[in-house]
């Protein structure tokens, strides 16, 4: 490090002040530089496409209800035309796989593509830092605010950053609940102070939750707390896109005036500016090569672009490569790894279609009631009492047929004469079967309980019961 | 565990996170498979609703796996480490 004007995380004097106490260790604050680019564009598009995503698809409504509503009280998840039980987790279980599948196969191509543009960490932690900009000023400013003992200068700025910052993240955590609960009905009870008290908790949680890790934990969550960030390296082979310094065309690095030659002064592209640094949201040096913190967000690349175009160089010093390119050879796309996870993910992808075309959207459950075995009627038949819990998961109100089969003479007794069960409706159906004591083959016959849409003979449910008798 | 000076904010972290994810997975999974309508707890029958329960359930399966990641910390150690000068006032 040679430019003394840059207070960068590797250059700066620490006071006691920069030295921030952070949460999970002690590590120096990190200012990051904004950037302005080709690839900061792309991060702010989808910072505000995914935030926008957030804040507004539960705000969404289909048929007369909220599109995305995993409502936890009900039971039952609603997303746009599909309704999901309890019984439906297989579903919700596979689509996490082919969504972890997705990762996988996403890593192995373009690296860290997710970290950089994506994860909500920096998705809000980008937030927050617009947040911070708009009210401490750039990077030079906010270094400066916090050297300053406190005044009340300052103490006015920090208190507007924070009463911003909570406010968002109050808003994340409305939001966040309002996933899981009516949206519309949670505003209403939050302005006129009914929020109930696990939904308080919740807000407040996930509230909490998003000021402490956009705010303070930022890049530490990456660090030190991700999953992810530990093992993605093994998703990683020679072909995989990189953010890379370019080590043979740079050094020896060195700074210079732009008229200078490099090569009459023996430099390489490098002018050792430390932009690449300064820009860097985990406060890493991409020029000490390939490390885990990096998270690929490529804000050097835009830096180190501006300043290659400043000096007349070519762009291109710090760029998105392989470790097969860089070493002159070819980058291959299509590849065993590739070839494997783009087969697994397919085949899950193909056989979760199939099995979702094929979900019958009606439940039913059939509960002995247990307090009575069997009792005699006043005609001398066995009689035994069952309740039905028939689920209508289909989008429709359907109106069924039921049958019992499984003893000859059995006969079917219920209170309702048409069974008719709204859509997302339960109906809890009591019904006695009868049977003649000479027809019964065991103390305990199987029955088969068969529930028949009238409009519909693809919905059909079966269910298997045992009729108690006495021998 | 070769260093003993984990600074105690670590240990705090790497106790309650892993806890706080798995605590995520098993409430998905437990009550997927129970309605907590149909659980009586000690017999009885409660008045919480079922946010109440979930979230109970989630607060108590991320206490119960932070106490496993505590033993797990604390089994991790080594005698000759817990006898450390530096490490006992810890």
């Amino acid at each position: 490090m040679t430019n003394p004007d840059t207070t960068g995380p590797a250059t700066g004097s620490r006071s006691d002040e920069q030295v921030a106490e952070s949460l999970y260790a002690k590590a120096e604050k990190i200012y990051p530089r904004q950037v302005h680019g080709l690839f900061a564009r792309l991060r702010v598009l989808g910072v505000l496409g995914l935030l926008g995503i957030y804040y507004i698809l539960p705000w969404l409504r289909w048929d007369g209800q909220q599109a995305l509503l995993l409502d936890l009280p009900a039971r039952k998840f609603h997303i746009f035309f599909v309704t999901l039980w309890p019984q439906d987790f297989f579903y919700l279980a596979v689509l996490l796989i082919i969504a972890g599948l997705t990762l996988f196969f996403v890593t192995a191509l373009a690296g860290r593509v997710w970290c950089g543009y994506a994860c909500p960490q920096t998705v809000w932690t980008e937030a927050f830092l617009w947040i911070e900009r708009k009210v401490e000023g750039d990077r030079m400013k906010q270094q400066k605010l916090d050297a300053l003992p406190l005044n009340a200068r300052k103490f006015r700025i920090k208190a507007t950053k924070h009463f911003l910052w909570i406010a968002f993240s109050a808003w994340t955590g409305f939001t966040f609940v309002g996933y899981f609960t009516p949206i519309i009905e949670l505003g209403q009870r939050l302005l006129t102070f009914h929020l109930g008290s696990w939904e308080t908790f919740w807000v407040i949680f996930y509230g909490f939750a998003t000021y402490g890790n956009a705010g303070f934990m930022r890049e530490q969550v990456c660090k030190y707390m991700c999953p992810y960030a530990r093992f993605q390296s093994a998703m990683f082979d020679k072909d995989t896109l990189i953010v890379s310094y370019i080590p043979v065309r740079g050094e020896p690095r060195g700074s210079r005036k732009r008229s200078d030659d490099p090569v009459e002064k023996g430099l390489g592209d490098c002018i050792d500016c430390t932009l690449c640094v300064q820009v860097c949201p985990t406060g890493i040096d991409i020029r000490d090569g390939l490390q885990y913190e990096c998270i690929a967000c490529s804000a050097c690349i835009d830096a180190c672009d501006d300043v290659m175009d400043k000096m007349g160089y070519e762009k291109g010093l710090i760029k998105y490569t392989t470790e097969h390119a860089m070493k002159g050879g070819k980058t291959h796309i299509i590849r065993p790894r590739i070839i494997i996870y783009a087969v697994f993910l397919m085949a899950i992808f193909v056989a979760f279609a199939w099995s979702f075309s094929q979900r019958i959207s009606l439940g039913l459950d059939v509960i002995r009631d247990r307090n009575t075995l069997y009792r005699e009627t006043g005609d001398g038949l066995i009689e035994n009492v069952y309740i039905l819990k028939v689920l209508n998961m289909d989008s429709s109100g359907h109106e069924y047929d039921l049958r019992v089969s499984g003893i000859p003479g059995l006969s079917l007794h219920k209170d309702l004469a048409v069974i008719r069960v709204d859509s997302g409706g339960v109906l809890e159906l009591p019904v006695r079967l009868r049977a003649d004591e000479a027809d019964l083959d065991a103390r305990s016959n199987d029955v088969v309980f068969e529930l028949v849409a009238t409009d519909d003979d693809a919905l059909v449910a079966r269910e298997d019961a045992r009729f108690l008798g006495p021998q | 565990m070769a260093d003993v000076q984990v600074p105690k904010q670590q240990k705090c972290i790497a106790i309650l996170w892993p806890s706080f994810l798995v605590a995520i997975v098993a409430t998905g999974l437990f009550f997927s498979a129970f309605d907590p309508d149909d659980l009586y707890p000690f017999g009885e029958q409660t008045e919480i609703s079922r946010m109440g329960v979930y979230s109970i359930g989630f607060l108590s399966f991320w206490l119960v796996s932070a106490v496993s990641g505590i033993g797990t910390l604390y089994f991790a150690m080594t005698n000759c480490m817990r006898n450390l000068p530096e490490s006992r006032d810890q």
